[in-house]
């Protein structure tokens, strides 16, 4: 449980990071480490060098600008569960960061890492593509923006270039009187869930005119399920209907812990739990 | 690129100065603390399940097998052997009163997730103590005496009164 040796160099800022990552493609970004430092231990990757960007301060703010609320990378999941603004404008993030990992995790993993890891069973990639999030990517020819919906292209696949710094993650406010919802089955308390979902309704009268879901643990990125929520603009909620419909939205992958039947199954369990919280 | 797998790092451990010490970048700062004597930081898994490793950087609860030495550079670090505020001497005392250890092993994490709890100043419902220990393993299933030792603490601190 010991890292192979690799090379340690901490970024003065922004572009020295992006300088070494230019020059070297073996290079990794250490952010919290919290994914990264597991997989050095137990050698699944063997990276030349790591760049660390924790001492970069500009990527540690949390600041609301023209209706969005921005994330830097560098914040951890803790300073992003105790900022007020974020408390304000989606307490439901405080509710998704309680069941990331624990406490000592928290302290140390950043919300940029967790979105640009792409963990298909994480929340916040699940989080991000259901809000419309933008996430910012810095590279040597300036910065460009990337669509949370067009960000995840597979399992740890993402639309990061190789010399490119995620660096913020910018969230609009205005969710156009969408409710959100979120939820999860977990194994023990800070697991990775077997099945996890975000979704979100927007009723006039209370009739729903929008819903959405996007499932996480289910398959290699954040699922959404067009399917299902056409389905359920038309017809009452029904368990076995909607494992069904589900089905033909997502590939669901199996893992370790469950079978893909199993998956289906939790995840209808999930909508049923969030049409009532939301209706 | 040059070689850059060793480097010379300084900290603050438990008050005390830490000075140009040499360092493998590889090196957690878990191992690093033990290799320079504070055994009290406890191993056990080296992938952040167990919680054993908990100490405290700059007074947050964090995995030392989960951060790297040279992370650590320049930082302010307490291990189980610097837990000795006045708070965390009463902790210590509910810990032996309520028999919150058998193996002892876990315990060490177990007082830094508690430190985190004293530390927010809030009062706490023992499903809640459950959860923030929840990423501290017990292998001798102790889990019932802890959340007593915890809840002890708490009351005898006046946290959130």
């Amino acid at each position: 449980m010991k890292s192979p040796a690799f090379s340690y160099y901490q970024a003065k800022d922004l572009a020295d990071a992006i300088n070494i990552k230019k020059s070297d493609d073996d290079a990794v970004i250490l952010a919290g480490g919290q994914s990264l430092l597991p997989t050095l231990n137990m050698r699944l990757s063997s990276p030349s060098v790591l760049i660390d960007i924790g001492s970069i301060n500009e990527l540690k703010k949390i600041k609301v600008e023209d209706s969005y609320l921005i994330m830097g990378a560098m914040c951890s999941h803790s300073q992003i569960m105790n900022n007020k603004e974020v408390n304000e404008k989606f307490p439901i993030l405080n509710k998704l960061l309680a069941q990331v990992a624990h406490p000592a995790i928290r302290n140390k993993g950043t919300h940029g890492g967790s979105i640009a890891y792409g963990d298909p069973a994480a929340e916040l990639p699940a989080f991000a593509v259901l809000v419309n999030a933008e996430i910012i990517l810095s590279g040597p020819d300036g910065e460009r923006t990337v669509s949370a919906k067009e960000f995840y292209k597979g399992l740890f696949e993402t639309a990061i270039n190789s010399d490119e710094i995620l660096t913020s993650v910018k969230y609009p406010i205005n969710q156009n009187g969408m409710k959100l919802f979120f939820d999860e089955v977990t194994r023990r308390h800070g697991d990775y869930a077997m099945a996890g979902l975000v979704g979100s309704i927007k009723q006039n009268n209370k009739i729903n005119e929008e819903i959405n879901l996007v499932f996480f643990g289910t398959g290699d990125r954040p699922n959404e399920a067009p399917k299902t929520c056409e389905y359920l603009l038309k017809n009452e909620y029904n368990y076995s209907d909607i494992k069904d419909t589900l089905k033909n939205d997502i590939d669901f992958a199996s893992d370790i812990s469950s079978s893909s039947d199993m998956k289906a199954h939790l995840s209808a369990i999930l909508v049923g739990r969030m049409m009532k919280e939301l209706n | 690129m040059s070689n850059l797998n060793k480097t010379t790092i300084s900290m603050i451990i438990n008050n005390e100065d830490y000075n140009d010490l040499n360092v493998e970048t590889r090196q957690h700062l878990g191992d690093f603390l033990r290799d320079l004597g504070f055994k009290g930081t406890h191993l056990g898994c080296e992938q952040g399940a167990c919680g054993a490793c908990n100490v405290l950087v700059d007074g947050e609860s964090v995995r030392s097998c989960l951060m790297l030495a040279v992370q650590a550079n320049g930082k302010n670090i307490t291990t189980v052997e610097g837990l000795n505020s006045s708070e965390m001497e009463i902790v210590k005392d509910c810990f032996v009163k309520n028999n919150a250890m058998q193996c002892g092993f876990c315990s060490s994490g177990m007082l830094m997730t508690t430190y985190e709890i004293v530390k927010s100043n809030r009062k706490y419902s023992r499903e809640e103590i459950r959860e923030m220990i929840s990423g501290n393993y017990c292998r001798c299933t102790g889990y019932q005496a802890i959340v007593d030792a915890v809840e002890d603490s708490l009351n005898k601190i006046n946290v959130g009164v």
